[in-house]
């Protein structure tokens, strides 16, 4: 009991310590960099109550990927709206601690609530429920409430398409590895769109898919693009959070497509572009809703023409004519003119899923379990 | 050449452990002013937040109490394999069978009255982490298998477990694919007591006294601690080893894996792969901490729980996850550091051999 009662005093010490100093700003909203903290312009004697807006992260943002297009995103809407913005990062999905954060928060004043993994999403749901005060936006689920409680996803689709194109370019040998993480709708949607754009350049190429059971592990991400070089292929993608991938596929002179973000500064050599997410303006979106009083759930999946998701600079090195296609191919999907999932298009076995000249709607979409023709690997 | 050494003083410190405690935490929260410093934080406005946050109010106390039991359990696990100088690493794994099993029955007994359920779910947590124990256990009684490695490798196990039951045969059909178990339903949840703070306190607590009792105070317990401070004495004196060993890692792993029944009935929605969420590794600093003495775990795992709490916190004012982590290294590492330094000293000694008991690490 004495440890408890020396920590007790210790509290009472430093909390009446914090007094003499409560007076300063509230600047710490960011750790990361003292440039996205305009917070401390803000002046706390607005009336009524001031939007604050916390974002919750899965891994750290350090990853480069997933957690890193977030954090990117969060500044971006801290700096067009003035609103202050914090996070937590590497807090796990599934247990108390995600429950504990948002309540810290919210006690703190944050009315705003961005969680960016999709097991926060009953959480989420439970929390909208015994705050409705309190914005609350889910990035990847798929539940909403009617009112305080949205989701928000992109079509990732479209410009993995765009990136297969240049892979489909890029490969010789005709093997491109795909690193990927779990057999899940959004994760397959992204290979077979991958390698229908593969086949628009290179009809014979194919995809070989490993399964890592992780979305950040890098030295899992890192043996298993070894595993796919070691088998032949010449392209590694992947639908992973880490560099680990390019770092192989660099040391093997092989190339890469990255994924979340411009990673070309880790693999030099072997980047030739990328799908990836631009957060910032949907939460800016989200933010000035917020601020009105407007907010609305939806279930928002943004497209390339939205600017949620886009193709990372091309390689200077790939062929001007492949980037000219690519060009073309990126202004007519943003333009409604091309689909990715356009029929006709076979599964794995060769069985039609889609007749010549239909499009994918996207509840077939959403749920996609099957691969296309070309890709090498299971669904289960 | 002279080196240093630890060695066991004959009078413990003035003031004993709750001193030491108190004194490693001060010169812990001191360097941690200065990393907070460094990193361009204020250390006073993170110090009382991390105070309000864990300890601060019912909801803080509830918070730090929810996160003290599984660190309870899991330290207990450890400390009651500790008393006999055996190491359970494999809380974690162990953890994560309790959850599994107690899962299960929440699967079949979906419509069973409340209590009946969770008593249920409890007993399976119970069974289902002895189990996960059980081949170490049999492999270092029979054969002498190093039970660190085996109960360290079985956590791998576990967790590919969990992750082939959410992937698939217990994977929700309502979840469009993606790999959830079903929620837990409602009568599976274990009551709050006040705030969030839930049932599970006071079967942690129990099942600590019980534990405390019984290695102190019983024949069982007495041999248990001969066996852990001497096996030639154990031995001398007709204590069977391997039917202790066996019985005592068993008991061992059935402790982490109520922690993992407790953990999923009063916190956890349903079945994750982060159930475990690193309590089995944290008790077995919460058991050293508390000298692998089970009735020193409940106040340890408090602590333990109330920094970790404090630690999550002062995230949300911006200081980064990484140095909350090193922060809560400090405080603890202070702890346990002036908990040895009052148990030992260092001595200075040449190559000679010295008469009094050595710090061992076997």
């Amino acid at each position: 009991m004495a440890l408890l009662a020396v920590l007790f005093a210790f509290g009472m010490l430093t909390a009446c310590g914090s007094d003499d100093s409560s007076s300063s700003s509230s600047s710490e909203a960011s750790s990361s960099s003292s440039e996205a903290s305009s917070s401390s312009e803000t002046e706390e004697a607005d009336s009524g109550p001031e939007t604050k807006a916390a974002f919750i992260m899965v891994a750290p943002i350090g990853d480069a990927g997933w957690n890193y297009a977030h954090d990117v995103g969060r500044q971006y809407a801290e700096e067009m709206t003035g609103v202050e913005t914090a996070y937590v990062d590497a807090v796990p999905e599934g247990t108390a601690d995600f429950g504990n954060y948002v309540r810290d928060f919210i006690d703190q004043g944050y009315n705003v609530i961005i969680g960016t993994s999709f097991g926060y999403m009953d959480d989420m749901l439970a929390l909208a429920d015994e705050y409705p005060d309190v914005v609350f936006e889910h990035v990847s689920g798929y539940k909403m409430n009617e009112t305080n409680f949205g989701n928000t996803f992109g079509r990732m689709y479209e410009p993995r398409y765009l990136s297969g194109m240049v892979a489909g370019s890029a490969t010789t040998s005709g093997l491109i590895g795909y690193v990927a993480a779990f057999p899940i709708p959004e994760v397959i949607r992204g290979i077979n769109a991958f390698t229908l754009g593969v086949q628009a350049i290179n009809p014979d190429a194919e995809v070989e898919v490993i399964w890592t059971s992780t979305w950040f592990d890098p030295a899992v991400e890192g043996d298993s693009a070894q595993a796919l070089l070691d088998k032949g292929a010449d392209v590694i993608a992947m639908h992973q959070d880490s560099t680990a991938a390019g770092e192989k596929a660099e040391a093997a002179g092989a190339r890469w497509v990255s994924y979340n973000t411009d990673m070309s500064e880790f693999a030099p050599e072997a980047f030739l572009t990328a799908p990836v997410w631009n957060w910032g303006p949907r939460y800016v979106q989200i933010i000035e809703a917020a601020q009105a009083g407007t907010y609305a759930p939806s279930a928002y999946w943004g497209s390339m023409a939205e600017g949620i998701v886009d193709l990372a600079p091309i390689a200077s090195d790939v062929d001007q004519g492949v980037v000219d296609q690519v060009m073309e191919a990126k202004a007519a999907i943003i333009a409604g003119d091309l689909h990715p999932f356009t029929g006709p298009i076979n599964d794995q076995d060769g069985n039609e899923v889609l007749a010549a000249g239909e499009v994918m709607d996207d509840g077939a979409m959403l749920g996609m379990m099957f691969f296309v023709e070309g890709v090498i690997g299971s669904t289960g | 050449m002279r080196r240093p050494r630890l060695s066991l003083r004959e009078q413990p410190l003035p003031g004993g452990q709750p001193l030491a405690f108190g004194t490693g935490l001060l010169i812990a929260l001191i360097v941690g002013i200065l990393l907070l410093l460094a990193a361009g934080h204020e250390p006073l406005k993170i110090y009382s937040r991390m105070f309000e946050a864990s300890l601060g109010d019912p909801d803080a106390w509830a918070k730090t109490i929810n996160r003290a039991i599984p660190l309870g359990l899991a330290g207990l696990a450890v400390a009651i394999a500790g008393s006999m100088g055996l190491w359970n690493i494999g809380a974690e794994g162990q953890i994560m069978a309790g959850a599994i099993a107690a899962a299960w029955v929440a699967r079949i007994g979906g419509d069973w009255p409340g209590i009946i359920l969770i008593a249920m779910m409890l007993i399976a947590a119970v069974g289902g982490g002895g189990v996960l124990a059980l081949g170490p256990a049999l492999a270092r009684a029979k054969l002498g298998v190093n039970e660190i490695i085996t109960t360290l490798m079985l956590n791998e196990v576990a967790i590919r477990l969990v992750q082939w039951l959410i992937h698939g045969p217990w994977k929700d059909p309502d979840s469009y694919n993606f790999p959830l178990a079903p929620m837990l339903p409602d009568q599976a949840r274990l009551p709050t007591l006040f705030s969030r703070a839930h049932f599970g306190l006071l079967i942690a607590a129990a099942v600590i006294v019980i534990a405390s009792v019984a290695v102190r105070y019983t024949a069982w317990g007495y041999e248990l601690r001969i066996a852990g401070s001497s096996e030639a004495t154990a031995r001398y004196s007709g204590i069977s080893l391997s039917k202790k060993i066996l019985t005592v890692l068993v008991l061992s792993g059935a402790v982490a894996g109520l922690a993992g029944g407790v953990e999923l009935s009063g916190t956890a929605d349903r079945l994750t792969e982060t159930i475990s969420n690193g309590f089995g590794f944290a008790g077995i600093i919460v058991a050293a901490l508390a000298l692998m003495r089970p009735s020193g775990v409940a106040v340890v795992a408090l602590l333990f729980g109330a920094v970790q709490i404090g630690g999550q916190s002062i995230q949300t004012l911006g200081v980064s996850s990484s140095v909350s982590t090193i922060l809560q290294a400090f405080v603890l590492f202070g702890a346990i550091g002036a908990g040895v330094f009052s148990r030992y000293r260092v001595v200075l000694d040449a190559d000679t051999r010295s008469s009094n008991k050595e710090l061992s690490d076997d």
